[in-house]
């Protein structure tokens, strides 16, 4: 049997243009707001590409994003009091982060489905205790519930921190095209439509999956750090809020759930919305929610699986699943 | 040193807030048991049920106050449970039943996303800040010898036990509650057998949701709570059912008083912020050493 698993069309090529043209779009004096969207945007790309290859592509519902991010921030944060350089807190924070995914895939990988997506949502809650408690640096005043300010934040100007944030949006395309086409792609596909199946003609699941969490934690892990250089400032209410998850989940779901090109999709729609919905803060997570709850009753498969499913019924030659 | 007569308080403290975890956890343990769905939303079910008791004892909702009501917490439960009866009966026919076929996150999903909308509701009617249910005898406490504990706990364990025993009793003796025990078996003979199971899925969910409505009104009457409070008694429903294990209602009873005492025990050694960290971690050692829980088989 052949096995097929939906692929980001085209080559490299055209995927290598539109990232040189955005790289040098700052030069080009594009004017600052943009930059603004195209950040977000590009760290919300790199969060729900991750959550599409958990979800989507690993079979693991992992409600634990924000502890990754989270993590990863204070590392970066934290760095900045005791002197590490940015660049270098970024890189420290990703490896915390995917450390941290090893450490509690002792408990957390006992749990099989649903179970799992139980025993990762404590995970970010226990870690804002932590950090509630816990002041590694600085005196009374700082840490704990009031939160750490980033130093030397003046370094880097918003056009510098839109690079960082391209470069991992794009890096996080090309990475999900990278495993998807390797021998740890066709092994989870193979985990997720039937595991014992699997698990019997060789593949071992267990590391497949921590090999996913694991890189997963890691490049939420930069996405997150990016992100807290950008606001220069972290505390534990809103660094582990659900709310990191649910950018990933709406990402993922509007744009189209086990499709590569989803979360581009799903990513560009949340940004659109978040800053739209400014204007509109005390109803934006009810909106959220609504969209959230459309979406899945009214295509499941999202708006690229609408349109996939558009095409197969209009082309004569496809045959339908 | 803390002599034992010192620790006598917070043991008791701990079995009686147990029992307030039991109420909660009830209505999550019996959606999972019947339609295997995590309802991510059922802390939020929980508040939106203290809410509404809230509204019927002080009349206040976005910021107008109306001087009629000036219910009893308690007494208003009589209103609360049906109108929650019926959300959780709307939810599960028009939502969850329909999400069931598209695939096995897709229920997850739309309970996250029915979570957010009730947070959100809740801070437009209510607004962000903490609220309270205190009608007189919320604040009183009793002694017996040493040990000194509000009142309201100890009617957090009565409700407790009344509507454990009130459920078994519902779920062995009336044909709707055999139904339901037949489709958590074996949804599948239970449907060949002639109950229409979304029927009962969806009274099944009701049933929750009125229990929710109950931990709701107890909770509030506890605890000063706010639109987002759900998360947290989520994290502690879904404690309580992991380390009693699943399905098992004597389980769920004693996990309740497992979490209770945790967190008491776990504020008086280690201070108020520590003790839900405590508690947390409780949850994700059961988890690594017994995931099917300490009861479960």
């Amino acid at each position: 049997m052949r096995v097929t698993i939906p692929r980001l069309r085209g080559g490299l090529i055209p995927l290598v243009v539109v990232a040189a043209v955005l790289a040098v779009l700052p030069l080009a004096g594009a004017p600052l707001q943009w930059f603004l969207y195209l950040f977000l945007f590009f760290i919300y790309l790199a969060i729900a590409n991750m959550w599409n290859l958990l979800c989507g592509y690993s079979g693991l519902i992992c409600l634990c994003l924000p502890a990754f991010s989270g993590l990863a921030g204070y590392t970066m944060i934290i760095g900045t009091w005791v002197g590490l350089p940015i660049y270098l807190g970024i890189i420290a924070g990703a490896v915390v982060a995917a450390l941290f995914a090893l450490l509690i895939s002792f408990p957390v990988f006992r749990l099989r489905g649903i179970y799992f997506a139980i025993g990762t949502i404590v995970v970010p809650e226990a870690l804002k205790y932590v950090f509630l408690l816990w002041r590694p640096v600085g005196g009374a005043l700082q840490g704990g519930g009031a939160g750490y300010v980033l130093k030397g934040a003046a370094e880097f100007s918003t056009v510098d921190i839109y690079w960082l944030a391209l470069g991992i949006g794009i890096a996080s395309i090309f990475l999900m095209r990278l495993i998807l086409r390797s021998k740890l792609g066709l092994g989870l596909a193979a985990i997720r439509d039937n595991d014992s199946t699997a698990a019997s003609s060789g593949i071992n699941v267990f590391r497949l999956k921590l090999y996913s969490f694991v890189i997963a934690a890691f490049v939420t892990g930069i996405a997150g750090s990016i992100f807290y250089v950008h606001q220069a400032y972290i505390e534990p209410l809103s660094a582990f809020n659900i709310s990191w998850t649910m950018i990933a989940i709406l990402g993922v779901v509007i744009g189209g759930l086990r499709i590569e090109v989803g979360p581009i999709i799903g990513a560009a729609i949340v940004t659109m919305l978040h800053f739209q919905l400014a204007r509109y803060a005390g109803i934006s997570l009810l909106i959220q929610g609504a969209i959230l709850v459309g979406i899945m009753l009214a295509a499941p498969q999202g708006i690229m699986g609408l349109i996939r499913k558009v095409r197969a019924s209009r082309s004569p030659l496809t045959v339908s699943h | 040193m803390a002599g034992l007569a010192d620790l006598s308080t917070p043991i008791m403290m701990g079995i009686f807030l147990g029992g307030l975890y039991v109420l909660i956890a009830l209505g999550l343990s019996l959606v999972f048991g019947v339609m295997k769905l995590i309802n991510v939303a059922h802390g939020d079910l929980v508040i939106l049920g203290a809410y509404f008791a809230f509204f019927a004892m002080t009349g206040e909702i976005m910021g107008h106050r109306f001087a009629i009501f000036g219910m009893d917490p308690i007494l208003s439960l009589v209103i609360i449970i049906p109108i929650l009866f019926g959300i959780g009966f709307a939810i599960q026919k028009f939502l969850m039943s329909r999400a069931f076929g598209v695939s096995m996150e897709a229920p997850l999903i739309i309970a996250f996303g029915i979570s957010l909308i009730i947070q959100n509701s809740n801070q437009i009617f209510w607004t962000p800040y903490s609220r309270g249910l205190t009608p007189p005898y919320a604040l009183e406490s009793f002694s017996v010898g040493a040990v000194h504990v509000p009142l309201i706990y100890l009617l957090d364990f009565i409700a407790a036990l009344v509507v454990m025993l009130s459920l078994r009793e519902f779920l062995r003796r009336t044909y709707l509650g055999k139904a339901i025990s037949a489709a958590s078996q074996d949804s599948r003979a239970a449907h060949l057998m002639g109950i229409n199971t979304g029927r009962v899925y969806a009274f099944a969910f009701g049933i929750a949701m009125a229990t929710a409505a109950i931990a709701g009104v107890f909770l509030g009457l506890t605890f000063p709570f706010t639109p987002t409070s759900g998360v947290s008694f989520l994290i502690i429903a879904f404690g309580v059912v992991i380390i009693g294990g699943l399905g098992s209602m004597m389980g769920t009873f004693i996990g309740g008083m497992i979490l209770g005492l945790a967190q008491t025990l776990g504020g008086y050694f280690a201070g108020a912020t520590a003790q839900m960290l405590i508690l947390y971690i409780l949850v994700l050692v059961v988890l690594a050493v017994r995931p099917q829980g300490i009861f479960g088989r």
